[in-house]
């Protein structure tokens, strides 16, 4: 039974490559992005902390953006 | 008018979407992939081949919706000038070419085991070719024009041109003879000739391909947003 899921009565190689081909372009791409994302969180936190205290205090208040890029930041390390 | 699709009251709803999607895909991608490699029947003609259809189709469906949505979008920039269309495109892009690319390769190993053959200059390949020449494009156009105006004014062009070949690729098959199957799901019209053996199977694929082009989707946003925040840094 397991020959005969493996081989798929002859066309495993097809079948296989397929599902293989797609599962492993998907998961590079997952990966790729979500390190993308990441590495622009880590240097939005690195340019806020770049600023004074008081520039930083008023940018984190006035933007609910950059308080949250910040808070997933810290989350993620 | 577009305000309630402005960068910064999506930006609260994406973690949540992301979390909510991780949550549910693996179960469902295994289920899926338990209908389609396990469950599902082979074909009286085609065999276990049969199977690559679990894949190719739902890659297909998704590149040519994507490229729609994208030229759809560009016609909207052009009319009315939001930023935030092109910011969408931009992030679709990229998920459109993966699965244009997938479509054709796994269609390509489809090929091989019924037609005899890898590869075929017929209409519906053909046209999905073309399709994938104007994902290019349009990623190109974004990369290579450092002048942002400039950029959008190019892709959206590539997208409205190109959205030409959509109706090319759906109807090759009934227009011109070609090695390539007729449509066995009418989407227009809701029928199917498909026995529902496989196309639960196939639904299932499709919507955990589609779960996975909103997470990707979704991430390449909140990147995009982040981007520009961060040049923006000192105005906010």
């Amino acid at each position: 039974m397991i020959n005969n899921f493996i081989s798929m009565n002859g066309y495993g190689l097809y079948v296989w490559l397929s599902f293989g081909i797609t599962i492993l372009a998907c998961a590079y791409i997952y990966y790729k992005t979500y390190k993308t994302l990441k590495k622009y969180e880590k240097d939005f936190a690195k340019e806020l902390n770049l600023l004074s205290a008081s520039e930083k205090k008023i940018v984190v208040e006035k933007s609910k953006i950059a308080a949250q890029i910040l808070a997933s930041h810290n989350k993620s390390i | 008018m577009f305000d309630f699709i402005n960068p910064s009251n999506i930006f609260r709803l994406i973690e949540k979407f992301i979390n909510f999607i991780n949550s549910i895909f693996y179960i469902l991608l295994i289920i899926a992939l338990t209908f389609a490699l396990i469950l599902s029947p082979p074909d009286y003609l085609q065999g276990d081949s049969v199977r690559i259809m679990y894949v190719h189709v739902p890659s297909a469906w998704i590149a040519l919706a994507s490229f729609t949505f994208i030229a759809i979008l560009s016609v909207l920039n052009f009319i009315f000038k939001t930023k935030n269309f092109n910011l969408i495109s931009k992030c679709v892009a990229p998920i459109g070419l993966l699965f244009t690319s997938l479509a054709i390769i796994t269609g390509s190993l489809w090929g091989q085991p019924t037609w005899g053959t890898w590869w075929v200059w017929d209409a519906r390949i053909t046209s999905m070719l073309f399709l994938m020449i104007f994902y290019i494009l349009f990623i190109m156009a974004h990369k290579f024009i450092k002048e942002e105006d400039k950029a959008i004014k190019i892709s959206s062009l590539i997208a409205i041109v190109g959205i030409i070949n959509i109706p090319i690729i759906k109807y090759s098959v009934e227009w011109w003879n070609t090695l390539h199957q007729s449509q066995s799901i009418k989407l227009l019209n809701g029928t199917s000739t498909i026995h529902t053996s496989m196309l639960v199977p196939l639904m299932l694929m499709l919507l955990v391909l589609l779960l996975y082009c909103a997470l990707i989707f979704l991430m390449k946003y909140k990147t995009e947003i982040i981007r520009i925040k961060k040049k923006n840094i000192k105005r906010l």
